[in-house]
Parts: C-alpha cells; sequence; structure tokens
C-alpha cells in the first residue's frame, strides 16, 4: 500500500515538474507572466488604500484585513492553479474525450488528471500573497498559519472546481454553470465577508466555499478560534469527498469521442 | 490461451437529437428529445495469445468503442469482457500494467520533451525503476531504430517519428498486448512500411498480441493473420485472412492487350469490365468457369499482352460493408 502511494506521488511529482518545464521553455514569457500577475494584483492594493482613507473600516475589515483577505485568496488560487490546474479545464477533457489517455494508465485517474498542467501566473498569484502577508502583517505564527491555510483554501477551491466540472459528465452545458460559480467564488473572495447579509452569506458559507476556505482563515489569523478551524476542515473533507465521490460517479458515464486533438497537451 | 474474451458485448450512447435551424435549437431547450445510438451491439469473439488480429469497418461500426470498451476507457452497458484473465472494468488500473495502446489520432507524449524523457516519465507510470527503464529504451530503440532523434523535443518530430515514439512509449512495460487504432493513419507508404515491418518483429520477437484496427488495407494485409470486419455495432465476418481471401476470391480480372479490336462471345461467368479499342478487361467467376475456358475465347495470335490478378482485398471488405447496407468509406 505504502509502495503504491509512493509510486503515485512520484509520478505526480514528475507531471508537475514536466509541466514547470514546459511553462519555462520561454523563459520571457514565463517571467512576465509571474511578474504582471503581481503587477495586476498590486493594483488592487491602491483601490483598498484609498476607500480605507474614507472610512476606518469596511465591513469590520481594516487595512490588515483586507490584506491578509486579498493574499490568502491570492496565494490560495495561485497554488490550486500551479498544481492543479487542469481542475478547472475537466469539462473541456471531458467533452472531448481527453482521458482516454489517463484512463490507460496504471494510476488514479484523478490524481493523473489534476497534476497534468499548470500555470504560469499561478506562479505569480502564489508569491503575491506572500509578499502581501510579509510586507503588511508579519508574523511568524502568521506567517506559519497563512501557509497552512493556503494549502486549504487551495484544496477547497480544487474541490470545488472538480465538483462543478465533474457535472460536465451528466449536462454539457454544466461547464458554463461551474465556470459561473467558480468565478463568483474567486470575486467574492476578495471583498469583506462583514458586507454580506442575510442570503448570500449564508451560501458564502455553504453553497460557495469562500466562507470556509478564506473569511474563516481570516477571522482565525486574527483571532484563533478553534471551532471554526475544526470547521474549516470540516468542510475541506466533505466537500472533497463529494467531489471525488461525483467524479467517479460520473466517469462511468464518459463516452470519449473521437475527435482529432491530442490527447494530452 | 486466450488473450481476450468477449461475449454478449454491447454499449449505447444516448445522443440529443435537434431539429434543424433556429427552430429546432429553441424547442429543444423546452423539449429536449435523446436518440439511442447502439455503437456495440451483443459482440462475441476471442483473440488467442501472440496472435495478430484485424478489427476493421467502416466509420462508426463500432471498432474503437470495443477497443476502448476492451482497455476499460468505456463501461460496457451489458455483456461480459476479460483480457488477460482481469475484467476491464472492475480492474482497469491492474489490466493496465498489461496492456499498451496507441491512438493514431490522439498522442499521449508530452510534445515538449524528448523521447527519452518521455520513456522515462511513462517507466514511472509502471513503476519501473531507472535501470529497468534504461535497459528498455535501449532495447526498443534498435528496434525502432530512434537513435538520430531520441533526444530531440516530441513537437519537432514527423509524424512517423512520433508514431514511432508513441509505440515505444506504450511498450516500455513490455506489454502482453498492445491496442493499435489507426496507428499508420496520415503516413506515407514509406513510413507505414516501416511501421509494419517494426510491428511484425515486435510479435515475432517478444510474441505480444497486436489487436489492430485500421482503414489501411495495407497494415491488414500485410500484418494479420485473422479478420474481424464490424459494421453497425455488430461482428459479419470472422475468418482468417487465408481463408478469406481463398472464399472470396474466386473472381479473376483478366486484362487483354489485343492487336486488333475482336468481339468476345458473351458466356456465363464472363463480366466485360472495360473495353477500348483492342485493350478488354473482365472479370472471370472461377466458380462458374475455369479461368482456361475463359482464355479459350481468345484468339492467342493477336494477343500482345495479358495480365490475371486477384480482386483487390479493399473490393472484396467493401462488398462485405455493403452487403450490410452501410458504408462511409474504407
Amino acid at each position: 500500500m505504502l509502495t503504491v502511494v509512493k509510486n503515485q506521488m512520484r509520478v505526480c511529482a514528475l507531471a508537475v515538474k514536466y509541466n514547470i518545464m514546459r511553462e519555462m521553455l520561454n523563459k520571457v514569457t514565463f517571467l512576465t507572466n509571474i511578474l504582471f500577475m503581481i503587477f495586476n494584483n498590486a493594483t488592487f492594493i491602491v483601490q483598498w488604500v484609498i476607500l480605507l482613507r474614507l472610512r476606518e473600516d469596511v465591513g469590520g475589515y481594516t487595512m490588515r484585513e483586507v490584506m491578509l483577505l486579498w493574499g490568502l485568496a491570492a496565494s490560495s488560487f495561485g497554488l490550486s492553479h500551479l498544481l492543479f490546474s487542469r481542475v478547472f479545464s475537466l469539462p473541456n477533457l471531458i467533452i472531448s474525450g481527453k482521458l482516454d489517455a489517463y484512463l490507460v494508465q496504471p494510476k488514479n485517474v484523478l490524481l493523473s488528471v489534476m497534476t497534468s498542467a499548470t500555470s504560469a501566473s499561478a506562479i505569480g498569484d502564489f508569491l503575491y500573497g506572500v509578499l502581501v502577508i510579509c510586507i503588511f502583517c508579519f508574523s511568524v505564527k502568521r506567517l506559519l498559519l497563512f501557509l497552512l491555510f493556503t494549502v486549504i483554501a487551495a484544496l477547497i477551491m480544487t474541490a470545488f472546481a472538480l465538483l462543478m466540472g465533474s457535472l460536465t459528465f451528466w449536462f454539457v452545458r454544466a461547464e458554463m454553470f461551474g465556470n459561473h460559480m467558480i468565478g463568483s467564488a474567486i470575486s467574492f473572495a476578495t471583498y469583506p465577508d462583514g458586507i454580506f447579509k442575510g442570503i448570500v452569506r449564508f451560501l458564502l458559507y455553504s453553497v460557495l466555499p469562500v466562507g470556509m476556505a478564506i473569511y474563516h482563515p481570516v477571522h482565525i489569523m486574527m483571532v484563533f478560534d478553534w471551532r471554526k478551524f475544526f470547521a474549516v476542515l470540516g468542510y475541506l473533507v466533505l466537500l472533497s469527498v463529494a467531489a471525488v465521490f461525483v467524479f467517479y460517479r460520473g466517469l462511468r458515464r464518459y463516452s470519449s469521442s473521437s475527435l482529432m486533438e491530442s490527447g494530452r497537451v | 490461451m486466450k488473450a481476450i474474451e468477449v461475449e454478449g458485448l454491447s454499449k449505447n450512447f444516448h445522443v440529443k437529437h435537434k431539429e434543424k435551424g433556429m427552430r429546432g435549437s429553441i424547442r429543444a431547450i423546452f423539449h429536449p428529445q435523446t436518440e439511442k445510438i447502439c455503437a456495440v451491439n451483443n459482440v462475441s469473439f476471442g483473440v488467442e495469445e501472440g496472435e495478430i488480429l484485424a478489427f476493421i469497418g467502416p466509420n462508426g461500426a463500432g471498432k474503437s468503442t470495443t477497443i476502448k470498451m476492451l482497455t476499460g476507457i468505456l463501461y460496457p452497458d451489458n455483456g461480459r469482457v476479460e483480457v488477460l484473465g482481469i475484467d476491464p472494468v472492475r480492474k482497469r488500473r491492474q489490466l493496465a500494467y498489461q496492456i499498451g495502446t496507441v491512438f493514431g489520432q490522439k498522442e499521449q507524449l508530452w510534445t515538449h520533451l524528448t523521447p527519452y524523457d518521455n520513456f522515462h516519465f511513462f517507466g514511472a507510470i509502471y513503476d519501473l525503476t531507472n535501470d529497468a527503464v534504461e535497459a528498455r529504451i535501449k532495447e526498443l530503440a534498435d528496434i525502432f531504430e530512434l537513435g538520430e532523434f531520441i533526444n530531440t523535443p516530441v513537437r519537432n518530430l514527423s509524424l512517423g517519428q512520433r508514431i514511432r515514439c508513441e509505440i515505444v512509449a506504450s511498450l516500455i512495460h513490455k506489454p502482453k498486448i498492445l491496442f493499435l487504432d489507426e496507428p499508420t493513419i496520415g503516413l506515407d507508404p514509406v513510413v507505414k512500411e516501416n511501421i509494419r515491418r517494426l510491428i511484425k518483429q515486435m510479435n515475432r520477437e517478444l510474441h505480444t498480441t497486436i489487436f489492430l484496427t485500421s482503414h489501411d488495407i495495407g497494415d491488414i494485409e500485410k500484418l494479420c493473420k485473422r479478420i474481424i470486419i464490424v459494421n453497425t455495432g455488430q461482428i459479419v465476418l470472422d475468418d482468417s485472412m487465408e481463408h478469406l481471401k481463398y472464399h472470396y476470391l474466386n473472381k479473376k480480372i483478366v486484362e487483354v492487350k489485343l492487336q486488333d479490336e475482336v468481339k468476345l462471345p458473351s458466356m456465363d461467368g464472363i463480366t466485360i469490365r472495360k473495353r477500348k479499342g483492342g485493350n478488354v478487361k473482365f472479370e472471370v467467376d472461377t466458380t462458374v468457369i475455369k479461368i482456361a475456358d475463359a482464355l479459350h475465347n481468345i484468339d492467342t495470335e493477336y494477343v500482345e499482352d495479358i495480365n490475371i490478378t486477384n480482386v483487390p482485398l479493399e473490393n472484396i471488405i467493401m462488398e462485405i460493408y455493403k452487403a450490410e447496407g452501410k458504408v462511409d468509406g474504407l
């Protein structure tokens, strides 16, 4: 069993390494992708600086919480796309029959698919988040918690994308629905939760994974709370189990395709 | 011992059906309609170990769907499949260690990596040690003559070189069965011939069972000893190549070049195909008339040249397809 896991991890690590090597083929594009993503994210700081000069706080968030929020959203999004970018284009793989190449290999299909692509700009997102924490609200404990929650939030976002993408096994148009849901989650993740009330707030803490992936971790990093910590972990486990279950149920409906396209790239 | 056993295999697809035009699109939103397409219908066959089998049929006949069910990509709706005694649905990963696949229309290699790096990646997938992969690469690189381009990125290779690398990647773990789905598609005749030679050599030296689908009659004629023809999801012929030729090649094409235009007497079993001046092309049905009797009608004094050939295998297969009432192309 241990050997199986070890071999699977070896293949996943090789896949991630080769993905990054592919992105690095053109070093100018690779570096500019990373740098411009950092600059792109940094422009939003200016908006918040102006806004928080006009008001003392927004939805209970001061500049420090806003930076934590942005940092965590960017880093977790980055890590998720760096390691598991293919999950976000799962509907395309399903529709065009590109899962065939993974199904004939003696490895876990899901892990093989997830680790089969990366995004260079995601490195910029990840670095941006770490830089923001180090510059605006550094403490060793907070940085360690930040890294832990970056991993947890990245896994939650990946599981959510997997769940949404797997719906394509049943409905082709689920691709659009899934993209909207993922887009909404990312957009909401950059605003303080205090400004949302009622049903929207309920949705952000249940259907959309923003509350558990971003808002609760931000609260915990400010004032540690074990109940919130376990709620986040519980949500991660539940969402992951649901996503993996739906993927494998859907895989039974996979109908492949004879499109003349590449099986992997 | 049987390498593949298939019994009553069936697979249906539900395809959306839409009426034409914008009106049809709007109607489809409120009243979606689906059509059941029977891709594979109650198919049964077996393949012996070390056999090279051609599994052919017109487009949409169910060839690729069958291969995908044999390799565990698709779940059958009905029937029993055993490949090397393993059920592809229940033990897909266990089976994957024992089989190799090449889909001519879908590449499995990483295009930015060299074949050498790709082979190492595939070695890791099949849990091989680095030393084992090295030894295997050396062995296969010799057989498939990869020496010149083994360190060139795949995206810079010609199609023929890429297909050779695809086949090597699929053989890195010494599979007992190799599934080849149109491996020579888009290749020029010289490269096709090379690939066929290498496949034959591999079958002879490594005793690998080959399950081949192809629209190229050359692949089938030069590689396979047995042929299964499928059409509309069903097997319409399962026969040895030798028997197929013996059974179906009872017609001969005779091309005669005469000094002058001569009228041939009409006889049972002889059908004139083409006539231009002194050149005559006619078909002789040897079950009705002997070839010698057919030639008796020609005055040999006037014959400048004569050529007797079999009906091309392509025509025979086309006739078998036609007999089943559906031909999209061969």
